[in-house]
C-alpha cells in the first residue's frame, strides 16, 4: 500500500512538471483516478448526499476503469485548494469540485496541473482544463410548483433559503410561475437563513411559515428539517430536495427534486478515458436525466399527477419552457415579453422576482 | 393576535434546550469552574439521545442516555481541571472538538433515519383550545425545565448543599479549610452540568428536528454560556433571558415570513442580536450601585491549597 | 493511594519540554488503538496523519501556509494568556482584521501600487486592535468578564461579515453570489518562493515569533506581562499598573489577530468570502496551549497543528477516515498536553505511610 502510494506520488510530481509525460504514462490501462470533493457531509440527505450518490453510480457503470476518492466537509477557501492538490498529486486525472466556492480554488490549482481536468458544479469560472456543470434544478422546482397551484388550500407557498444567489432566486421564480398558471392568484414568501446547514432554525422557519397561513414549503437548504414540520403539522405538504425525503415524512413529500449526478460523472470520466474530454459548460435537466422528479406523495391525485407529468414530460419534449413570455416581475414591469424565452445567461445572473413572489428583506 | 400564541409556542420549543444546558452550566459556573464545553456535551447527547430513540423508541429512555453521555464526556473535563488542576478555558474548548467529532463518528451510521418526535405529556384533549396549548401543549423536557428553575433557585438560596456549592464557589479556600470537599463539590457540580447539557442535547432530535445531522444544535451550547452571564447566575434570570432569546430567534423567522414592518430588519443583525444583547447586560449589570457583577468570585480559577 | 503530588519548588524545565513531546506520543498511540477498536486502520490513521504530510515536500508548503495564521494568533494570545487576560476572541479580531484589509483593497481597487499592501495591514492590525479594545475597554472600565465579552463579540463579527458581502460589498460581477470582488494585483500577498504557494505571510510568522520571544524574555514589557500573571500581588507593589497590563495584553494579540486576518485574506483568500472564518483564532487557543505560551513552542506548535489538519485530509483520501477524526485526535493532544501540566509543577512521590490530608 504504501508502495503504490509512493508510486503515485511521484507520478503525481512527474506529471506536474512534466504534462506529456504524466498523460503517457496514465494511458498505460490502469483505472482512471477521480477525486470528488464536497462542502458538506455526505450524510447530509441533501445536497452532499446526492454528489456522492453520483460517486457511487460513476464507480457501479464503470467498474475496475475507474478509482473514486472523496474527501468530505471541505471549507470554501485555501483548506479547499490544499485538498485539491493533494488530491492531484494522488494522481487523480479527473477532480469533481461540487460547491460553488470552490470556484478560486479550482482555477489556481488548475494551473499547477495542466494535465489534470476539473469540473467546478454551478461555478462560472472556465479554463483549458476547467470545465463547468450545473443542474436545471428550477425544471424541477416547475413541476413542484405546478404540484402547489393544485394542491394548496391558501394559495400560499414558503420557501427557505440559504442566501439569495441566482440559483435560488431561479428555483423561486420558477415554482411561482408554475404555480400561477394554475391559480393566478398564488403567492410565495421566500426566508433567507443565512446558512446551508442549521436544521433547528429551518425547522422554526418552517413553523413561522405554517403559521402565518403557508400550506406548502419548498427549501432550498440541505437537509429535511423543513420537510419533516410540514409532516409534524399536517399543512398541505414539501418537496425534498436534493433527494428522496419520503423517510422523513412519507406523507408529507408531495414529491422530490432529486439530483443525480451519476450520468454526468460518467460521461465525463468515459471522456477523459478515450482521451475527448474538452471543457465543457453543461447544464442538463430533466431531459439528460440530471434532474428526476422522485415518486409522488399519497396526496398527490391523479389529476394533479398528470398536470405534473404535463410539464415534466414537456420539458423534456422541449415543448414547454417555464422562462417563456410575458413575464412581469414583482413590482409589475414586463422583464421577458411575450413568446420570447430566458437566454441561459440571464437565467444564470437572475436577480429578480417575478410577479407573485413576496420581497423578502 | 391570532399569532401570538403559536409564536410563543415557537419560542418555547427554541429555548427550552437552551435553557436546560445553560441551568447546568449555571450550577457549574457556581461552583466556580468555567466549562466552556458545553456545546460538544449537547452534541455527544444529541447522538445518544438520537440512537437510543431510534433503536427503542422510548423517548425518556433517550433522555437518560443523552444525559448520561452528557456526564461522561464532562469526566473528561473534570478530570482533567478538577484532578490535574488543567486551564479551564482550553480544556473546555477542547471538549467541545472532541465532543463534535466525536458525536460526527458516532452519527454518520445514522443519516436518512428519521425518528419519532417526543409526544406532549398532556393528553392532546388539554391542548385543543388555543389558550390551553400554551400551558398544556408541551413534551415533557420543557416542563423538566421549569421545573428545574424552581428548584435550582430553591437549591441554592434554601438549602445547605446549595449552600456550600457556592462558598466553594465564592472562596474555595475557605471552604476547604472548614472541611468540606473542594473538588469533590466541583466533581459533583460537573457532572451534573454534562447530564444537563446531554439532555438539552437530546431535545434536538427529541422535540425540534426529528433527525440526526452533524452539528446539529449549530452554535446554541455557546449561547447558553453567554446566557448564565446575561442572567447574571439566577435561576428565575436565567429563564427570562432564555425566553427572551428564543423571542429573538424565533420572532426573526416568523418577521420574515410574515409581512410586518418588522420583515425589513437584515437576518445578520437579527443572528447578532442576542450576543450584543449580552454584552449589553454584562455592562448594565456592572453599571449598578454596588459595583458586583454577580459572578462567582472564584469562576475559573483552578483550586490550588498551598500545602 | 500510594502516589502523591508534591509541588515543585520551581518548575520542571524538562517536564516543561518533555510533556509536548510526550502529548503527542501518547495522542498517537491512544489515537491509533481507538480508530483500530471501532474498525477503523488505527496505524494508518496515525501515519497518515502524522508522518505522511512531513514526508512530501509539496506538503511542506501547506503546512507552512496552514500554520502561518495559527502561529501569528498564537503568539499573541501567548502573551496575553500569560498575563492572565483571556481573550478567547480571537476568531473575531482576525474576521475584523481581514475586514478592514478588505475594506483598503476595495477603497483602492481601482489605484495600484506598492503602498496599498502595507496600508491594508496597518488596517488589518488597527482593525484587531480596535475589536479587541472594546472588552479591554469593558474589563478595565467596568469590570466585564473578558472571556464572555471577547467571545460575544466574535459571533456578532461573523455577522459583520455575511452583511458586508451580501449587500455593500458584494463582487458586481459575482453573479449574485454574496463575495466582494477578487483584490487588484496590488492588493494581493505575493508568494517569496516562486511557483510555491508560501506566501509573505509565513516569514511574516516567524519574525513575529522571534520578536515576540526575545520581548518577552528580555524586556520590561515582557517582564511585567509575566509577573502580572503569575504574580499580580507583586506587580501592584512593583508599581505595574493590572489595568494598563490588561490593554496591552489585549491590543496585542488583538493586533495580532487582525494582522493573521489581512495576511489571510490578502494571501490564499484574494477577497472577501463567508468561508473567511476559519476557526484560526480558536485554534490558535489550542496552539498557544500546546506551544506553553512561549513565542518560540508556539511556532512548533502551529506546525504539529497544521500537520493534523493536512494529515486529517490526506486519511480521509488514502484510507478513508472520516472527517471527524481530525478534531478528536486535536482534542486528545490538548487533553493530554494539559494533563502533563502537572508533571511540570508537581512531582510524584511514593508514599509508604497514609497521607495526612493531600490536596486532591
Amino acid at each position: 500500500m504504501t508502495l503504490t502510494r509512493r508510486n503515485l506520488l511521484k507520478i503525481g510530481a512527474a506529471a506536474s512538471a512534466l504534462p506529456l509525460l504524466g498523460s503517457r504514462a496514465f494511458a498505460q490501462g490502469e483505472p482512471l483516478k477521480v477525486g470528488f470533493i464536497y462542502v458538506g457531509t455526505i450524510n447530509d440527505n441533501g445536497y452532499n448526499y446526492a454528489h456522492n450518490q453520483g460517486r457511487l453510480y460513476l464507480e457501479e457503470q464503470l467498474g475496475d476503469a475507474v478509482e473514486t476518492t472523496y474527501v468530505e466537509n471541505v471549507p470554501e477557501g485555501p483548506d479547499c485548494e490544499r485538498v485539491l492538490r493533494e488530491l492531484a498529486q494522488q494522481g487523480n486525472k479527473l477532480i469533481f469540485a461540487t460547491s460553488f466556492g470552490f470556484g478560486d480554488s479550482v482555477i489556481k490549482v488548475a494551473q499547477q496541473f495542466p494535465d489534470v481536468k476539473f469540473e467546478h458544479a454551478t461555478g462560472y469560472m472556465k479554463a483549458d482544463n476547467v470545465g463547468l456543470y450545473n443542474a436545471r434544478f428550477y425544471e424541477g422546482r416547475a413541476v413542484c410548483g405546478t404540484i402547489a397551484g393544485h394542491l394548496s388550500k391558501t394559495g400560499k407557498a414558503g420557501y427557505i433559503g440559504s442566501f439569495p444567489i441566482p440559483e435560488v432566486v431561479m428555483g423561486i421564480n420558477s415554482f411561482v410561475l408554475a404555480a400561477r398558471k394554475v391559480n393566478p392568484d398564488f403567492t410565495i414568501k421566500p426566508v433567507y437563513i443565512s446558512t446551508w446547514n442549521d436544521p433547528p432554525k429551518e425547522a422554526d422557519a418552517a413553523r413561522a411559515m405554517i403559521d402565518q397561513g403557508i400550506d406548502i414549503i419548498a427549501q432550498h437548504t440541505d437537509g429535511p428539517a423543513a420537510l419533516q414540520v410540514v409532516e409534524e403539522r399536517g399543512a398541505v405538504g414539501g418537496f425534498g430536495q436534493g433527494a428522496d425525503m419520503s423517510a422523513f415524512a412519507p406523507d408529507a413529500q408531495l414529491t422530490s427534486i432529486i439530483d443525480h449526478w451519476g450520468p454526468h460523472y460518467v460521461n465525463s470520466a468515459k471522456a477523459v478515458i478515450d482521451g475527448t474530454w474538452v471543457p465543457g459548460d453543461t447544464w442538463e435537466g430533466l431531459k439528460e436525466d440530471v434532474v428526476q422528479i422522485g415518486p409522488y406523495g399519497p396526496k398527490v391525485t391523479e389529476e394533479v399527477k398528470a398536470a405534473a407529468e404535463a410539464v415534466r414530460t414537456g420539458q423534456i419534449d422541449g415543448s414547454f419552457h417555464i422562462f417563456t413570455g410575458p413575464i412581469k416581475d414583482n413590482t409589475g414591469t414586463e422583464r421577458v415579453p411575450a413568446g420570447q424565452t430566458m437566454t441561459d445567461a440571464e437565467l444564470l445572473s437572475m436577480d429578480w422576482y417575478v410577479e407573485g413572489v413576496e420581497q423578502p428583506a | 393576535m391570532d399569532l401570538l400564541i403559536p409564536i410563543f409556542v415557537t419560542l418555547v420549543g427554541a429555548a427550552s434546550p437552551i435553557l436546560i444546558a445553560a441551568l447546568g452550566e449555571l450550577v457549574v459556573e457556581k461552583a466556580g469552574v468555567l466549562n466552556l464545553g458545553v456545546e460538544g456535551m449537547m452534541l455527544v447527547g444529541a447522538i445518544a439521545g438520537f440512537a437510543a430513540q431510534f433503536y427503542t423508541g422510548n423517548p425518556y429512555f433517550a433522555l437518560v442516555c443523552g444525559a448520561a453521555a452528557g456526564v461522561a464526556v464532562s469526566l473528561i473535563f473534570g478530570v482533567l481541571t478538577l484532578s490535574l488542576s488543567t486551564n479551564q478555558t482550553a480544556t473546555g474548548l477542547a471538549l467541545t472538538i472532541f465532543g463534535t467529532g466525536l458525536s460526527a463518528l458516532a452519527g454518520a451510521p445514522f443519516s436518512a433515519r428519521p425518528v419519532q418526535l417526543m409526544a406532549p405529556l398532556f393528553p392532546p384533549e388539554l391542548a385543543t383550545h388555543p389558550i390551553w396549548r400554551v400551558i398544556f401543549g408541551y413534551a415533557a423536557p420543557v416542563y423538566f425545565s421549569l421545573i428545574m428553575v424552581f428548584v435550582l433557585w430553591y437549591f441554592l438560596k434554601k438549602t445547605r448543599s446549595g449552600l456550600i456549592l457556592r462558598a466553594v464557589g465564592e472562596n474555595d479556600l475557605s471552604a476547604h479549610s472548614i472541611g468540606y470537599s473542594v473538588v469533590g463539590v466541583r466533581y459533583a457540580a460537573v457532572a451534573f452540568g454534562g447530564a444537563m447539557a446531554g439532555i438539552a442535547g437530546a431535545c434536538f432530535p427529541l422535540l425540534l428536528t426529528p433527525q440526526w445531522a452533524e452539528r446539529m444544535t449549530a452554535g446554541r451550547g455557546w449561547i447558553a454560556v453567554a446566557l448564565v452571564v446575561f442572567a447574571s447566575w439566577r435561576p428565575f434570570r436565567l429563564l427570562a433571558g432564555a425566553y427572551l432569546f428564543g423571542l429573538v430567534m424565533t420572532m426573526e423567522l416568523y418577521a420574515k415570513a410574515g409581512s410586518g414592518p418588522l420583515s425589513a430588519i437584515p437576518s445578520e443583525l437579527w443572528a447578532a442580536l442576542p450576543y450584543l444583547a449580552t454584552i449589553a447586560v454584562l455592562v448594565l449589570i456592572s453599571l449598578r450601585r454596588d459595583g458586583s457583577t454577580n459572578a462567582p468570585a472564584c469562576l475559573g480559577k483552578p483550586f490550588m491549597p498551598s500545602n | 493511594m500510594p502516589f502523591r503530588l508534591e509541588k515543585r519548588p520551581e518548575p520542571s524545565r524538562t517536564m516543561l519540554y518533555l510533556t509536548p513531546a510526550a502529548a503527542v506520543l501518547l495522542t498517537m498511540i491512544v489515537g491509533a488503538i481507538i480508530f483500530s477498536a471501532i474498525g477503523y486502520n488505527g496505524l494508518g490513521a496515525v501515519r497518515e496523519i502524522f508522518f505522511t504530510p512531513l514526508t512530501n515536500s509539496y506538503k511542506w508548503q501547506d503546512l507552512g501556509v496552514k500554520a502561518a495564521p495559527l502561529i501569528i494568533i498564537g503568539v499573541g494570545l501567548s502573551i496575553a494568556y500569560r498575563a492572565n487576560v483571556w481573550n478567547i476572541g480571537a476568531e473575531g479580531q482576525y474576521i475584523v482584521g481581514g475586514l478592514a484589509g478588505t475594506w483598503v483593497a476595495l477603497a483602492t481597487y481601482s489605484m495600484s501600487g506598492p503602498w496599498i499592501l502595507p496600508l491594508m495591514i496597518l488596517a488589518g492590525v488597527v482593525g484587531g486592535m480596535l475589536y479587541a479594545a472594546i472588552p479591554a475597554f469593558l474589563k478595565t472600565r467596568l469590570n466585564v468578564n473578558e472571556i464572555l465579552t471577547s467571545l460575544m463579540l466574535t459571533y456578532a463579527s461573523v455577522q459583520l461579515i455575511y452583511y458586508l458581502i451580501r449587500a455593500p460589498w458584494k463582487d458586481p460581477m459575482g453573479m449574485g453570489f454574496p463575495q466582494t470582488r477578487l483584490f487588484a494585483e496590488s492588493a494581493r500577498l505575493p508568494t517569496i518562493i516562486p511557483g510555491t504557494i508560501v506566501h509573505l505571510g509565513v516569514p511574516i510568522a516567524i519574525i513575529v515569533a522571534l520578536v515576540a520571544w526575545f520581548i518577552m524574555s528580555r524586556s520590561v514589557f515582557g517582564y511585567q506581562m509575566r509577573v502580572v500573571g503569575t504574580a499580580p500581588h507583586a506587580a501592584r507593589y512593583g508599581g505595574f499598573s493590572e489595568n494598563k497590563t490588561i490593554w496591552l495584553a489585549l491590543l496585542v494579540s488583538g493586533g495580532l489577530a487582525g494582522l493573521a486576518g489581512v495576511l489571510e485574506v490578502a494571501g490564499p483568500f484574494q477577497r472577501m468570502v463567508p468561508g473567511f472564518p476559519a476557526n484560526y483564532g480558536f485554534t490558535a487557543i489550542i496552539v498557544a496551549f500546546l506551544g506553553r505560551l512561549n513565542p518560540l513552542g508556539v511556532i512548533f506548535a502551529g506546525i504539529v497543528l497544521a500537520i493534523t489538519f493536512v494529515g486529517g485530509e490526506v486519511a480521509q483520501t488514502t484510507i478513508g477516515l472520516p472527517n471527524a477524526a481530525t478534531g478528536i485526535f486535536q482534542s486528545m493532544m490538548l487533553f493530554f498536553l494539559l494533563a502533563g501540566d502537572l508533571l511540570v509543577r508537581y512531582r510524584i512521590r511514593r508514599t509508604a505511610v497514609q497521607p495526612s490530608r493531600s490536596a486532591a
